[in-house]
């Protein structure tokens, strides 16, 4: 998606025409279930409403924190410049300025921070200031009843994509997959056009004032078709690494999205086997393919097939649509996702994504 | 209960296949001229050192129908994966054990091929082994503890092994069935139709060239998924080519391990001969063994 489409969508809804879902298309899926493990615990609450966290006004705070990875007081600058010119108030957590070795702190340390932004009213959304490693250590930990009482936006992606998952299966409450602190330009003039477009989409996300719209460049490994549902996923290599935990997602019906970097082909394909034998591509109702940055082959193991290939082959039996390298992932266009709220997908000579609630106007 | 297959008498036939990477067949001479010295007729299959010019031994087809072969007839006795890499993901769901489970044979390997032994104990109740493939025997290997393991292992004879003390060891007794492998390879496991219970045993792991993070990550999903909690006892292998990241992890591997059982009591053991390390004897997965950890050290006896 160019900064043009981008901020067309943002100034005019209706830019798409009607979209028609083909609903052939789940009917053509009627191959049998690969066999997978019960369903978790987690995956019950996927079945209830969708609580989607009031849409944030003037004035409203931005908590920002690091249930992962470290960060400097200054590298949190550039995101607090930029969010309080929105007319947000933005609240560094304990943790911003912390560091024990890879982590913003000890685990108690992040984790106490965190707890006080769910728990503290004034703050309607929490921004990680990055990912790294580490929400793994708190997510149980976490005591998530302040936030089914007054939802907020949790906002992440990479690592955070554990939070995001783990919310969505256990309390069904939508987030956003974006951008964080630590992708923020010291310098906005300079910063390149799909960048500004891509933290301009979070503004967006949060302000809620109209439905969000994304358009893709087409690519010709694209399988064209229309799909609905809710928007999930997120770093495949975290997504993998939650199989089996109460964490899980559930993606029946569902348009799944996935990014990763710096893994080998070798292991994506070993990944897209898992989301397989995991029952998480036979049902989905669209695909969308994000960036994958991919280490190369070591010599002598070269795998000979790209991410296309792999990625065509393990959906080969279903009807649904794919695209690949939507912008989205550990790159400089990196839209802000409503992640669990519903979507359309229209895969064609046009790539549409488009968020299909109806917007909350303020 | 575990089903053992029989164990090998001299004349029985062992097939040599390559479900997952690349095996030239000179790299498995060694091991084919050992079998045969041992008394055993050795069967290659067409995907070790066949035509595949890319990172697999051959097409999912071509490894498929090797191994499929493998299990099916029943004049083998014995499965020896020539090595693992990657590759049995693409195929497992495809393998069709009846037969295998009317005439149940040895399967052998580790790595990638702890899907196979994973696989084949959660839905069949069959041992395996884990254990060296054919790239073991080079080098001097056949004379060496770890293929004299397995032919121990594969002639039913009690295996008996020992490792020293460790600082982090849990000291313990306890007998228990064995389940594990490779760490990465049981975390890509979980929940999918492949994932053994470890409940009540006791539980072996190892890994190579991952980053310490990564290992952290994947010991907490296995957490999370209630593979650790009731473990008879834990066995930590060897963890060998590490990588930390730019900024260091803080944690030794040890340390990892550790902290990611803390909240359990079973009898744990650290650096236990088995891995992609210079060490690594034969363990029949499934099996009872007799597992004891004192400050003396650490033995592990089959039952």
């Amino acid at each position: 998606m160019n900064r043009k489409n981008f901020l067309t969508s943002v100034l005019g809804l209706g830019a798409l025409g009607p979209i028609c879902i083909d609903k052939s298309k789940s009917a053509a899926q009627a191959t049998p279930a690969p066999p997978h493990a019960q369903s978790e615990p987690g995956t019950s609450a996927q079945n209830q409403p969708l609580l989607i966290p009031p849409y944030l006004k003037s004035g409203d705070g931005i908590g920002i924190t690091c249930p992962a990875g470290d960060i400097t007081v200054k590298e949190i600058q550039p995101a607090v410049q930029l969010i309080e010119s929105w007319g947000f108030k933005t609240i560094a957590g304990s943790t911003v300025g912390k560091k024990d070795f890879i982590y913003g702190g000890t685990d108690a340390e992040r984790l106490a921070d965190f707890q006080s932004m769910l728990d503290n009213p004034d703050i309607k959304a929490i921004l990680c200031a990055r990912g790294g490693y580490g929400s793994v250590h708190l997510v149980d930990q976490l005591d998530f009843s302040s936030l089914l009482k007054y939802p907020k936006w949790i906002i992440g992606f990479s690592d955070i994509t554990v939070l995001l998952c783990h919310i969505h299966a256990n309390l069904h409450i939508a987030s956003i997959h974006s951008k964080m602190c630590n992708s923020f330009p010291d310098d906005w003039s300079k910063a390149e056009p799909v960048q500004v477009a891509s933290i301009l989409s979070l503004r967006q996300a949060l302000s809620g004032n109209e439905k969000m719209q994304y358009t893709a460049t087409p690519h010709p490994r694209n399988r064209p078709g229309a799909a609905e549902g809710q928007l999930v996923g997120g770093n495949l290599k975290t997504i993998e690494t939650l199989a089996g935990t109460r964490s899980d997602i559930d993606t029946a019906g569902k348009i799944l999205f996935v990014e990763d970097t710096g893994e080998y082909l070798y292991s994506i394909d070993r990944m897209f086997w898992h989301l397989q034998r995991t029952g998480k591509l036979d049902r989905l109702s669209g695909l969308i393919v994000g960036g994958f940055k991919v280490k190369p082959d070591d010599p002598g193991e070269e795998f000979g097939r790209t991410v296309y290939d792999i990625v065509t082959e393990r959906v080969g039996p279903f009807g649904y649509p794919v695209c690949f390298d939507f912008p989205v992932g550990h790159q400089k266009e990196n839209y802000a996702f409503k992640y669990g709220v519903p979507h359309t997908l229209v895969v064609g000579d046009q790539v549409n994504l488009t968020e299909t609630t109806k917007p909350i106007l303020t | 209960m575990i089903l053992r297959p029989p164990y090998l008498r001299p004349g029985d036939a062992i097939a040599i296949v390559c479900p997952a990477g690349y095996l030239p067949l000179e790299r498995a001479q060694a091991c084919i001229d050992t079998l045969e010295l041992w008394g055993y007729r050795v069967r290659i299959g067409p995907t070790l050192g066949g035509d595949s010019d890319n990172y697999f031994s051959g097409g999912d087809e071509a490894r498929l129908a090797d191994l499929q072969r493998a299990l099916d007839d029943p004049a083998v006795n014995a499965i020896l994966c020539g090595r693992g890499g990657y590759g049995l993901s693409r195929i497992i769901d495809r393998i069709d054990f009846t037969r295998f489970r009317q005439r149940p044979k040895w399967v052998i390997g580790y790595s990638d091929i702890t899907l196979l032994h994973s696989h084949i104990e959660a839905n069949y109740h069959i041992a395996t082994l884990h254990a060296p493939m054919a790239a073991a025997f080079n080098e001097g290997g056949a004379g060496g503890v770890n293929v004299r393991s397995l032919r121990q292992a594969l002639e039913g004879e009690d295996l008996n092994y020992t490792s020293a003390p460790h600082a982090f060891n849990r000291p313990g007794q306890v007998s228990a069935p064995l389940t594990g492998g490779n760490l990465a390879l049981l975390a890509h496991l979980a929940g999918t139709a492949s994932a053994a219970s470890t409940a009540g045993k006791v539980l072996f792991l190892e890994d190579v060239g991952e980053y310490l993070y990564n290992i952290d990550r994947m010991l907490l999903q296995l957490k999370r998924s209630g593979s650790l909690d009731r473990l008879a006892g834990l066995i930590a292998g060897s963890f060998i080519e590490l990588k930390d990241t730019m900024r260091p992890f803080g944690a030794t591997v040890e340390e990892i391990i550790r902290d990611a059982i803390k909240d359990y009591d079973y009898p744990v053991c650290f650096g236990f001969p088995v891995g992609h390390g210079v060490q690594n004897v034969a363990l029949r997965t499934g099996v009872p063994h007799r597992l004891s950890i004192t400050d003396e050290g650490v033995s592990l006896q089959s039952i």
